[in-house]
Parts: structure tokens; sequence; C-alpha cells
């Protein structure tokens, strides 16, 4: 009877074994479970090529040279960019959905006004419904040219090498059509104003191109590390 | 904050156009899609979205919309929870969402089973530093999250393994007592 009972217990080890195993596996992987995340659906799964994308994106193709495209203006009339040809000009991509777009609108507004006479010129380039855009910018006053556009506004802006663009952003070139500096995100006054003021020391052939690249670039650094410290 | 320029020879470094923003200390401007995840899945008779925002980052209330995608599905207007008011001189007054927030659809299908179970979100956000992207379209396919469903198809691998681990040892315990009892049976 004692090598029984050694059976017995033997065996209920083996149950007690069995069971205590099957509930460990499940509390330790239902503990790991993270309290918040959502178990991730197609969507959001990790894209094999996505760095490659990433890295595709990561360098833009700007162009040298203004690139030529036309676009409707506010009254639906085709206008080619190069109607403002031998003008310095401040060339915004925005949409009237876009909260720091509509924040840029009165800077843009007094940039044409105060720059009025000097070769400059303030062009909007609305990517977005024609309608609305008249609607926003009777009511805003836009009082720059506007050229609007759906898809073939997104091909404009893929010519300035934002194959996905966001908005705003903001071209400025001199006034031969050289692209100077391409600016992503809401423009404020200072960063106009230097921009604006190499693109007139360019125009001005004070100095060269790639100077004024590098004073832009250089000069932006120093104002955001001003502003961060 | 670094502020955007790009593509430009002889410019210092040529960083990617979302690594610089403006106006704030956040140094980046993220690709949309890291700005903001979206996933899903199956609760029952909804389907719980959840967008995942940067810091940073918001989206629009009013912007959000969930559709059918499979033709035998029928989706009922997402319920979103109230947003944080963010209030714009030039935009009004909206809603929006920062960190996370979770849509529950209800949902319907028709021919359950006939074609893989896919929704279409629409959302839109910007960053705070002064940057929007268009909005994003996406078909999502939910992941299965019932309870019902988990018991036919177990979501857990170590689950299965610790259930067959389970039987194979009531098996050789039984096999242990059997042998046992022969033993202890008069002849």
């Amino acid at each position: 009877m004692k090598a029984s009972g050694l059976r017995y217990f033997v065996g209920a080890l083996v149950v007690l074994l069995g069971i205590w195993a099957g509930l460990k596996f499940h509390s330790v992987h239902r503990v790991s479970e993270p309290e918040v995340a959502v178990p991730a659906g197609v969507a959001s799964a990790p894209d094999p090529n996505e760095d490659s994308v990433l890295e595709a994106a990561a360098h833009p193709v700007v162009p040298a040279r203004l690139p030529d495209f036309a676009l409707s203006d506010l009254s639906g009339k085709p206008t080619s960019i190069g109607a403002w040809s031998g003008k310095s000009l401040v060339i915004n991509f925005w949409a009237t959905w876009c909260a720091p777009c509509r924040r840029e609108i009165p800077l843009l507004k007094t940039l044409a006004a105060d720059w009025a006479g000097r070769d400059l010129t303030v062009v909007g380039i609305a990517v977005d419904y024609a309608d609305k855009v008249r609607r926003f910018a009777g009511q805003f006053k836009i009082d720059y040219p506007v050229l609007i556009g759906e898809q073939d506004a997104l091909e404009v802006a893929a010519k300035f090498g934002m194959t996905s663009p966001a908005f705003p952003f903001t071209v400025f070139t001199d006034r031969r059509g050289e692209v100077v500096a391409l600016f992503v995100g809401e423009l404020h006054r200072p960063q106009a104003d230097f921009i604006l003021s190499e693109v007139q020391n360019l125009n001005q052939e004070r100095i060269r191109l790639p100077e004024a690249r590098r004073a832009i670039a250089d000069g932006l650094e120093a104002m955001a590390a001003k502003n961060a410290g | 904050m670094v502020s955007a320029i790009l593509g430009l020879a002889g410019a210092a470094q040529a960083k990617p156009w979302w690594m610089r923003g403006i106006d704030s200390n956040e140094t980046d401007f993220l690709p949309p899609d890291v700005a903001f995840r979206v996933a899903a899945r199956t609760d029952g008779a909804v389907v719980r979205v959840r967008w995942v925002i940067a810091d940073g980052y918001y989206l629009y209330r009013h912007k959000i919309e969930v559709r059918a995608e499979s033709p035998d599905l029928v989706v009922s207007a997402p319920q979103l929870p109230p947003g944080t008011v963010k209030t714009d001189p030039y935009m009004g007054t909206q809603q929006v969402y920062t960190q996370q927030v979770e849509a529950v659809v209800p949902y319907s299908r028709i021919d359950a089973g006939a074609h893989p179970l896919q929704i279409k979100v629409t959302y839109q956000g910007c960053a705070e530093a002064g940057l929007c992207y268009p909005p994003i379209t996406k078909v999502v396919s939910p992941t299965v999250g019932s309870p019902a469903v988990a018991a036919s198809e177990p979501p857990y691998p170590w689950e299965s393994t610790a259930i067959i681990a389970g039987a194979c040892a009531f098996l050789l315990a039984g096999l242990v007592l059997r042998k046992g009892r022969k033993l202890d049976i008069p002849a």
C-alpha cells in the first residue's frame, strides 16, 4: 500500500504541475500586455518599406530655379507663375482648413504692402476647393494674387519637392527666378524679414546664391536657438 | 525651434523637412503617420478605433470619420468623447484631441465572413508648432478582440501550449494511477 500511496502522490503532483504550468503561462502573458495599447490593426502595423519611404522623403528635390506652372486665379482665369517674371516672389502654399495658414495671412498682406514697389510679389497658392477659397479671400480681404487648385496644385507642390505636403510652406525666389529658400511651417515676421533681406542682397548682387542660402540657413538656426533659449 | 529651410545646395546640413519646426521647444516635425498612429479592434458589437497622438500634435474632433469599407459591413456614426476646446482667433473654437482618443463604432454585418472586416477612417490634425497635415484616409482591418471569437481562435499561442501540456500531464497521471490500481487488486 505504501507503493500505491506514492503512486497516487506522484500522479496528483503531475496533475497539479500541469495545471500550474497552464495558469503560469496564461497569467504571465496577460500581465505583460500593455494597459492602454490597442492591438494593432493593419494600418498601424510596421511598414517594412517605411524606412525607405522616409529615407526618400528625407531628401526632397527642391528645384534650383522656379518651375513653370499655371493655375486658376480667384476669377477662374488660368494664370502662369511666369506672369511675375523678373520679380522676387514669396509663394505661400496654404489651405482654408489650416489654422497656421490662416494666421499667416495678415503677415503676408503686410509683406505685400511693405515690399510693394520693390519688385517683390506675394503669391498665394491655395490647395483647396475654389469656392471655399474665394469666400475666404473675400472674408479676409486678401489683396495679393491667389492661385487655386486641387490635384493640380498638389502637382505644383510636388514640383518644389513637397510630394507629401503639409501646410503652410513658403518658397522665396530672387528676381532671376532662383529658389533661395523653402520654409516649412508658420512664417513669422522676423524670419520673413531676414530671408527677404538676403533676397535683396542677391538681387543687388552683393552676395552670390550659395552664400545667401548658407546665410539664411545659419541665420534661421541662430534665431531658433535664441527663441528656444 | 529650428526653422525649416531645405534642399538648398551649400546649406550647412540637409535635414528632412519634418525634422525642422518653428517657434517651439519641439525640435522636429513628424511624418503624419508617426504623429498620428491609428489602430482598431473589434469588441463585441463595436469596433474600437484608437489614435495615439505624438506630443505637440493634435487631431480635430469634427474631422474624424469612420465608414464601412467591406461591402457587407454597416457602421453607425462613431461615438467620440468630448475633446479639449481650442480657440484660435483665425479658426474659431474647435474641439481637439491630444495624446490619444478612442472612437466607439457600432457595427453589423449582412453576410459575416464573406469579406474581411475593413473600415475606412479619415482624420486630420496639426502640430502646435505651426503645421497642418491634409486629411488622412486609411483602410484599417480591425484585429479580433471579442471574447467569443477569442475562444475559438486563441489570441495567445502560449495558451494552446499550456492547455496541451496540461492534457498530457493529466494523461500521464492517469496511466500512473491505473498501473497502481492493478497491483492492489487481490488475485
